[in-house]
């Protein structure tokens, strides 16, 4: 009991003040630049990008990095023969529209899963939601097929670093107690059905915030045989937070954008 | 050399059915032998050889030999070698001789064959599927090479059927796959009679995402950023066996000073895994005291890291031929410091915690996983070592420095969870010690060997000690540096049935706990 309340004495307060105080950016990856004067558009980053994130219009000499597949790898840097991709330590990326993500506008897959108008009801979700959550938060976290790395993170959300619980948000155990999904993963096959009856689950108003580049877009795993390109294609998504896996101020920053409590 | 004498006695024994052999980089033994005799040799380096099986895979060899391969690997432990029995499958007569009777372990690799390649295992005792589940239609086998990787099959809709208990008063209780902690998907169906567990058979695969098929055909330096993403928290394990393969098949040794830096990027990575898990078992007995230790020591080493590469997760730190960049130059100091701070901090809270004779009730004769059961299934990692199993790749297969370090495995015999505790306690202080020696030890030089085309058809295997076992990656390179079938066997997917074995007797509330001691990933066993 005496080693106990030593310890404790010791260590009275490890948690971080991120929202408050602004990251402590050091030498952390974040999202990747191009500079469009310096680059001679030889194309040598799209044929390497493993997420094949980098397009290139070369008339009209435009180039980009579309950052909800970005894996942030760090490859293009690399590769670029004139050094004009350079990695920011940006890594407060989440957005509402995923256009805002994009240098090529988003198609999303045709969203087919019967009997939902999942368009209609987002949209009056969101209207709804921003009224309805004052300063508290139930979250329940799916799994939808990732790596785990983003799960990872989440969870250590709840560590004595991070502690969103100081932020009045809570992980529960039940959809039917949630506010907000924060669905990890590109929805594979396997998962779709068990995704779509946990969102049903969650009463309304709901928010749903995709975590990572899989969640976003499919990330690396696009295209795949089992696994549909993000969860977007299933669910109405409120926020995007890229990165592979985002950090977790990352995450708390998207979580706060979507109960609009960041001021751009 | 080690293969001459295991060559010996099985040329003796099956010398007639032996088509050929072949050792490959050092000590990879290949033996192509006749399909009929397959269950006899095999049932036979099993049994009296006692060599455990570690991994079976099929291969569409159809474009090269006009058949499908099956590939059976032995590992011989005690002197390093790996043992590969290859035998062909005619696609005319798509079914193989299953040897799970005899090899309890191998049952579930012959289902995920049947599954993805069609190939149906003959004498199987429960040719269920794996992979896919109730939606997945019937005749549709995606590692085959005729099968277009983006293509998505229509939707069936099939019957699941578990393993049913019959007695009075036997119920049932499903859980998953969203569960009610942040984990991944799962669906575990416990039979049970009052209180105690008497059978659990768990459903996973729910995030298969078809890695191995989108591997093939593309380039090797596309595929490095794919292992990585295997499993979130056995990054740098996965892309390290990953380059040691293709290392091997490229024929280049790389630099003494990366194989030093990965030797720590692995122990870190060990580190902040193990933390995790030692703050998941306080957390799931309510011990809130010691879990917030375990995982303020975790955010230091996750500080670490982020110090070191920029990625909390190890990802772009290797690269085929070393690592990416020198990140150890300059802050040996700052490493030498935060292992000091760990170190300390360890140990202070591991005498906290075994003091407590409340929490070490819950964790005692909890789980256990008897050694007889984890030789069968070939328990590998924390668990098996929990349970008598006295390996570690480091130690059989060492790869990088590691003959170079001075450490011990962990050995323990109960195999309960308080022995994968402190399996996991020793474990992260010994990742200490071999940062340290490493540090010490490490020369200066350059970091990174330049890689050459890849010649075509060639295989190798990469094996590494991950956090959760041992890791087996095989590759087989196509044309134009690309790769022909990658075959990924994690720790994860050997040890899925050994928890099932585990929790038998324990009562369902101890089952997240008995779960969390193994910790394994979902994703890594799905792929």
């Amino acid at each position: 009991m005496f080693d106990m309340i030593k310890k404790i004495v010791q260590y009275p307060r490890i948690t971080r003040k991120y929202p408050k105080e602004a990251l402590d950016h050091g030498p952390i990856l974040g999202k990747p630049e191009i500079d469009s004067a310096q680059c001679t558009f030889c194309g040598a980053c799209i044929l390497s990008c493993p997420a094949s994130a980098i397009v290139m219009v070369t008339e009209k000499k435009e180039i980009g990095i579309n950052l909800d597949q970005c894996i942030f790898c760090t490859l293009c840097s690399e590769i670029c023969p004139v050094n004009a991709v350079r990695i920011t330590h940006e890594v407060e990326l989440a957005v509402k529209n995923r256009n805002d993500l994009r240098k090529t506008p988003a198609v999303i897959e045709k969203q087919d899963i019967p009997g939902l108008s999942y368009e209609i009801m987002g949209e009056k979700i969101q209207q709804k939601a921003r009224q309805t959550f004052g300063r508290s938060l139930q979250i329940r976290e799916v799994d939808a097929g990732s790596c785990n790395g983003c799960d990872y993170e989440i969870n250590s959300l709840n560590n004595p670093v991070n502690d969103l619980e100081r932020l009045g948000m809570h992980f529960v155990a039940s959809p039917r107690h949630a506010d907000l999904l924060l669905v990890t993963g590109t929805a594979t096959r396997n998962m779709e059905l068990a995704l779509v009856k946990t969102y049903n689950a969650a009463p309304d108003p709901k928010l749903v915030v995709a975590v990572g580049a899989c969640a976003c877009s499919g990330g690396i795993f696009r295209d795949s045989y089992a696994t549909r390109n993000g969860i977007d294609c299933i669910l109405p998504v409120d926020v995007y937070i890229p990165g592979c896996p985002p950090r977790p101020e990352a995450i708390m920053y998207g979580i706060l954008k979507a109960l609009d409590r960041i001021i751009d | 050399m080690i293969y001459r004498s295991f060559s010996k006695i099985i040329s003796a024994k099956f010398a007639e059915h032996i088509y050929h052999q072949k050792v490959a980089h050092a000590n990879e033994f290949y033996l192509d032998v006749n399909p009929k005799k397959l269950r006899e040799i095999a049932t036979y380096i099993y049994q009296e050889l006692t060599f455990p099986l570690i991994s079976i895979f099929a291969n569409d060899e159809r474009n090269l030999s006009g058949k499908f391969a099956l590939y059976y690997v032995f590992a011989e432990r005690k002197q390093g070698l790996l043992i590969i029995i290859k035998t062909s499958v005619s696609p005319e007569h798509p079914v193989f001789t299953s040897i799970a009777v005899e090899i309890p372990g191998a049952a579930a690799y012959e289902r995920e064959i049947h599954d993805l390649f069609g190939l149906f295992p003959l004498g199987h005792p429960d040719p269920k599927k794996l992979v896919f589940h109730s939606n997945w239609p019937e005749g549709t086998f995606p590692l085959r090479k005729d099968f277009n990787g983006q293509h998505r099959p229509p939707y069936a809709n099939h019957e699941l059927r578990f393993t049913q208990i019959m007695g009075e008063g036997v119920y049932e209780i499903p859980v998953g796959p969203v569960h009610a902690g942040i984990i991944e998907p799962g669906h575990f169906r416990f039979s049970v009679a009052g209180e105690p567990i008497i059978n659990l058979e768990a459903q996973l695969f729910f995030v298969h995402k078809g890695i191995e098929k989108m591997c093939e055909g593309r380039s090797i330096e596309h595929c490095l950023y794919v292992a990585e993403r295997i499993s979130g928290d056995e990054t740098f394990a996965n892309s390290q066996a990953y380059c040691q393969a293709i290392e091997k098949i490229a024929h280049v040794t790389i630099p003494e000073r990366a194989m030093y830096t990965r030797v720590i990027f692995g122990e870190l990575e060990r580190l902040t895994s193990h933390l995790g898990d030692l703050a998941g078992i306080c957390q799931d007995v309510a011990y809130g005291f010691a879990a917030s230790q375990f995982n303020m020591m975790r955010g230091w080493a996750y500080n670490l890291a982020d110090e070191l590469c920029g990625m909390r997760f190890l990802r772009s730190v290797n690269k085929l031929g070393g690592c990416r960049l020198d990140f150890v130059a300059g802050k040996e100091k700052k490493i030498l410091q935060g292992m000091e701070r760990l170190k300390k901090e360890l140990t202070d809270t591991i005498t906290i915690i075994q003091g407590k004779s409340m929490f070490i009730d819950r964790v005692e004769h909890t789980g256990i996983l008897d050694h007889q059961i984890a030789v069968d299934l070939n328990t590998v990692g924390p668990g098996g070592r929990a349970s008598g199993i006295l390996y570690d790749v480091r130690k059989s297969f060492p790869y990088e420095v590691y003959d170079k370090l001075h450490f011990s495995i962990p050995n323990h015999k109960n195999g309960d969870v308080n022995c994968r505790m402190n399996v996991k306690i020793e474990e992260c202080l010994a990742a200490l010690e071999i940062i340290y020696q490493a540090i010490e030890g490490m020369p200066q030089g350059k970091i990174r060997e330049p890689l050459n085309e890849v010649p075509p058809y060639q295989f190798a295997f990469g094996l590494t000690e991950s956090p959760r076992g041992e890791n087996v990656h095989w590759i087989m390179t196509g044309e134009h540096n690309t790769l022909f079938r990658y075959k990924i066997r994690t720790p994860s997917f050997c040890n899925w049935p050994a928890v099932c074995h585990a929790v038998k007797g324990n009562i369902v509330p101890d089952f997240p706990l008995i779960n969390k001691s193994f910790n394994l990933s979902y994703a890594g066993n799905d792929l």
